[in-house]
């Protein structure tokens, strides 16, 4: 199942990813240039394509390399970074397809057996319909989320709380207590809505509502049971980022050091992929192990 | 609270001495023994100076006299100024002695009153800054200069009765004839101030300390005050030079001697321009420190109880490449830092060594033997500040160890370095703000970078807060940070002959990069041995003086024995840009030999000579000169070996080249491989971006 996840978002990201590699080699040209960012980086080169860049090109840019590709990702997701059309497209049409494949694969946690793909893609078409419910209801609370409640905290409130602050530790601490208000908001609904996921398929519900509403009593009932599953598995992701913070490869050049490093970048990947499945495995077997009635 | 501490330092190889006091009771870093010994020499210190509060144990330095005399001292102020911190308020009385060292009588005289550039979003300056930053400003922003009574005593030796003249204060607007606008104040005279006389002006007046704006303003309880008081412009032959205060611009003003009172309440730190002459406890609650300095045309001054004061000395040592008459005293270094950059004290002190050192060696002596450096508050907005003897600094909390553009490092060394091209060489910030800025951010960043000093670009995530150093991009010197990058956004926003006050609000690039670029280009073209006897001569001639460009231009053809108007020609007087490019290559074999032609092509107006290289498959370099003129060159050549590759300006020279991948080409380039590379890094962000919306599902 990693594999096919993993097999997904790099179909997924292939085609972009050639867009953007036509756009690079268009740049370069036949320019001894060339030879040198193929051996290494070179930050003028970058400054000098990203001056030219217009689209999905005005991505590329020094935060590809290395970790920084982590920060980056992780600061525009909590500070609100709009992204290129192109982007969000890929983006939507990504969770979509997570949208249908959580069928299946809650479904297969939920079977605790290995099921063969027929039987994945059933479940998967099976529960889509109502799932595809519940994400329109978990959209709108998103929606909420980060259009009002973001941009509520991390601009008017912080920027309210800091106006006259004169120390910036004390600033970047006001900082930090807004994206963990904003994380731990986010956690909840996100927890329920993973919880609703989960006894939607496996009681086989059709109603998204009713399936929330009952997420919630299962969450209310065991809140720390709950809460301790989701905070394992957000702590395994941890560990999955600092471990990459220490070995995610640099520029390097081109040729088999090139490779070692792209199956680092891989292999971070498929291990973040994995978290996504421990979560909802977890969560299905707590759910599945719990006597709740 | 004393610390004292002992650093040495590899840059001058001299041992310092630190001496550290807090305004605020701390306990010191060095433990039980050093804060027993701190407390020792408080109690003396304390025992011995009652009832005045008790000084800072400086290292010995001057009383802030300059002796002989450097510059006209024809603008000099004494000014007693009173901080009430409770209403963000000013009051000062001013007495000026002014004397006319032009040629002409004048039956004016002009006044800045640049905090009346807040007044009102009327302004000249907010309208401007409008374009950029539509922001409304809350009441706490605004802040006033208001003259309650000026006097003018003519013959000033002779002690003349004085005129009352506030009744004749009025406003004018050079610049763009804003009606709104009171930045330049104009006090008719009742007669004419011939050469040579003077003039002894008294004026009164109150001022509002605004919310941190352009530099300065009180957050907290950080004051930073800079272009406080009432100035006088500088008369020149043609008139008043006096202009309104801009969005874009800095300031202009004539040599004198300042002795400056600041009452403060007790127990707050000041650093100022000059040295301490005295301090007196009111006994009131509140401390007059007074400051000196002469041979300076600005006075700022900060104050904070929260500051930490550390004492260190630079020690110059001989150097080989030192310029002739760039003969150099120990300098005191005042560093007043903020707490949570105390453990950044250290590199702000080796940094200002650092420029200390480079400067006074390249470019000739710094006179006044004493410096403070101010650790900026955070949204105090004074970062990055150049004052005569004063400048302030910039960092952040969390700073990385290599060398960015965010660390301590280059701002204090820009700043630093700033004492000789503004501070002591006066050129005209309102209209030429590249003899000063475009030359000292070439400077400062060659004194940075000399010695194997590695910077690296870096990123601040999470709001600004947290850094992160790329270490495989490692940036060149000649066009580190955003200098080439920002000069390539905008390339023609402005010619640089424009007077830097009607600059576009992107300016900046101009002034900065493009002069930082093309002087790069000329030590490349020249080396630096002509370069640095250039800015040595440009110094020397031209310290405590107010140049023009032209004067500038005049030496480094005097100094290179070139006439170099052609170039200044293109890079300066106008906003063309550099774009050589190499459109073919081909090399086919032709009997015995292999046939290559080269074609280049300029793509951009300017023209500039241009180097283009061919490499054969058997190591041979062949290098011809193109004069850079006609719209394209073909060169043909006959060789035993099949070319490799080809290149226009090799070895880049000409570093305003706003496209500098297209100034070559290969026979076998790799191109895939590149393209692959840097897309498979791509493609990594991407799944990355998207497995973290992938959360949401």
């Amino acid at each position: 199942m990693l594999l096919a996840v993993w097999a997904v978002t790099l179909a997924t990201t292939i085609p972009l990813a050639l867009l953007v590699r036509g756009a690079i080699r268009e740049q370069l040209g036949a320019s001894v240039t060339a030879g040198r960012v193929a051996d290494g980086a070179d930050a003028d080169w970058i400054s000098e394509f990203a001056n030219g860049a217009t689209g999905l090109n005005t991505t590329f840019g020094p935060s590809v390399i290395g970790f920084a590709a982590v920060l980056d990702n992780a600061s525009a997701f909590m500070e609100g970074v709009a992204r290129p059309a192109a982007i969000t497209a890929t983006a939507v049409g990504y969770l979509l397809l997570w949208t249908f494949l959580a069928g299946g694969i809650i479904d297969r946690f939920a079977r605790d057996r290995a099921i063969h793909s027929d039987g994945f893609f059933t479940a998967c078409g099976l529960h889509f319909p109502a799932l595809i419910r519940l994400a329109v209801v978990s959209s709108l609370v998103y929606v909420v989320l980060f259009g009002q409640i973001r941009p509520w905290l991390l601009d008017d409130v912080f920027e309210r709380l800091v106006r006259n602050v004169n120390v910036e530790r004390t600033a970047f601490l006001i900082r930090l207590s807004m994206y963990a208000a904003f994380l731990i908001a986010l956690a909840t609904f996100n927890l329920l809505f993973d919880f609703a996921k989960v006894r939607l398929v496996c009681e086989r519900r059709y109603s998204a509502l009713g399936a929330l509403r009952a997420a919630g009593r299962f969450v209310v009932r065991r809140p720390l049971g709950a809460a301790a599953v989701y905070l394992g598995d957000v702590l395994l992701f941890a560990l999955i980022v600092a471990t990459y913070a220490l070995v995610a490869p640099g520029a390097g050049p081109a040729g088999p050091s090139m490779w070692i490093g792209v199956a680092i970048s891989q292999a971070y990947i498929a291990a973040r992929l994995w978290v996504k499945l421990v979560f909802w495995g977890s969560e299905t077997a707590y759910f599945q192990g719990t006597d709740w009635s | 609270m004393l610390d004292i501490a002992r650093n040495y330092s590899p840059m001058v190889g001299a041992t310092i001495t630190q001496v550290t006091r807090s305004g605020r009771p701390s306990f010191a870093q060095g433990g039980f023994f050093s804060a027993s010994i701190a407390a020792a020499l408080s109690i003396v210190l304390l025992a011995q100076d009652a009832p005045r509060a008790p000084l800072a144990p400086h290292i010995e330095s001057s009383d802030g006299a300059v002796s002989p005399a450097r510059s006209p001292r024809n603008a000099n102020y004494t000014i007693e100024a009173h901080l009430d911190p409770d209403e963000h308020a000013l009051r000062a009385s001013e007495a000026i002695v002014w004397r006319n060292i032009t040629s002409k009588p004048t039956s004016e005289l002009r006044f800045h009153a640049y905090w009346n550039a807040w007044r009102d979003a009327k302004s000249s300056f907010l309208r401007e800054r409008a374009r950029t930053d539509p922001a409304t400003h809350e009441d706490d922003e605004f802040a006033r200069l208001d003259i309650t009574s000026l006097t003018v005593a003519f013959d000033a030796a002779a002690g003349s009765a004085p005129h009352d003249l506030t009744s004749a204060i009025s406003f004018a607007a050079p610049d763009d004839g804003n009606a709104d606008d009171r930045t330049v104040m104009v006090v008719p005279l009742p007669s004419a101030v011939a050469p040579g006389e003077s003039v002894s002006i008294r004026l009164s007046w109150q001022a509002r300390v605004p919310r941190p704006f352009d530099r300065t303003g009180v957050i907290g309880n950080f004051y930073f005050l800079a272009q406080w008081f009432p100035k006088l412009g500088v008369l020149e032959e043609g008139g008043w030079n006096c202009h309104q205060f801009h969005a874009t611009t800095e300031f202009f003003a004539d040599f004198g001697v300042y002795d400056v009172a600041m009452t403060v309440p007790r127990d707050w730190i000041v650093g100022a321009t000059g040295v301490e002459r005295s301090r007196v406890d009111n006994g009131d609650g509140t401390t007059t420190h007074r400051y000196y300095q002469e041979d300076v045309h600005d006075f700022a001054w900060t104050t904070s109880p929260e500051f930490i004061e550390q004492v260190a000395t630079f020690e110059p040592v001989d150097r080989a490449d030192r310029a002739p008459h760039g003969r150099q005293s120990p300098v005191v270094i005042r560093l007043l830092i903020l707490p949570e950059h105390r453990s950044q004290a250290a590199r702000h002190i080796t940094a200002t060594r650092t420029a200390l050192d480079q400067y006074s060696t390249w470019f000739g002596e710094y006179p006044y033997d004493h410096i403070t450096v101010v650790d900026p508050a955070y949204q105090s907005g004074a970062d990055g500040m150049e004052y005569p003897t004063l400048i302030t600094a910039g960092t952040s909390w969390l700073v990385p160890r290599e060398l960015t553009v965010s660390t301590p490092e280059e701002v204090t060394i820009h700043e630093t370095g700033h004492q000789w091209f503004y501070g002591m060489v006066a050129s005209n910030e309102f209209e030429d703000a590249w003899m000063d800025e475009g030359v000292n951010t070439y400077a400062s960043v060659r004194a940075m970078l000399d010695r194997d000093v590695k910077s690296y670009y870096e990123r601040r995530f999470f709001g600004g807060f947290v850094p992160w150093v790329v270490r495989d991009l490692e940036l060149a010197r000649e066009t580190t940070w955003d200098r080439l990058p920002g000069y390539r956004r905008t390339p023609k926003s402005d010619i640089p002959t424009t007077p830097s006050y009607r600059y576009s609000p992107v300016g900046r690039i101009i002034t900065y990069n493009k002069t930082a670029l093309w002087l790069n280009t000329l030590e490349r073209m020249l080396g630096w041995p002509v370069v640095q006897r250039s800015l040595a001569t440009f110094f020397e001639r031209w310290q405590f003086k107010h140049p023009k460009p032209d004067d500038f231009f005049a030496i480094v053809n005097e100094v290179s024995g070139q006439d170099l108007t052609w170039f200044f020609d293109q890079v300066h007087r106008s906003s063309n840009v550099v774009d050589y490019a190499l459109e073919s290559l081909t090399s086919e074999r032709n009997g015995s030999n292999f046939h290559t032609e080269v074609v280049v092509r300029r793509n951009g107006e300017v023209e500039l000579p241009v180097d283009v290289r061919v490499t054969f498959e058997n190591g041979e370099v062949m290098t011809e000169r193109w004069d850079g003129k006609d719209r394209w060159t073909q060169l043909a050549l006959d060789r035993p070996s099949r070319a490799v590759s080809a290149q226009v300006d090799p070895d880049r020279v000409q570093l305003l080249d706003v496209n500098y991948t297209n100034n070559s080409r290969a026979l076998a380039p790799r191109t895939s491989e590149a393209a692959t590379k840097w897309s498979l890094k791509w493609m990594a962000w991407l799944q990355d971006a998207l497995l973290s919306w992938a959360f949401l599902v």
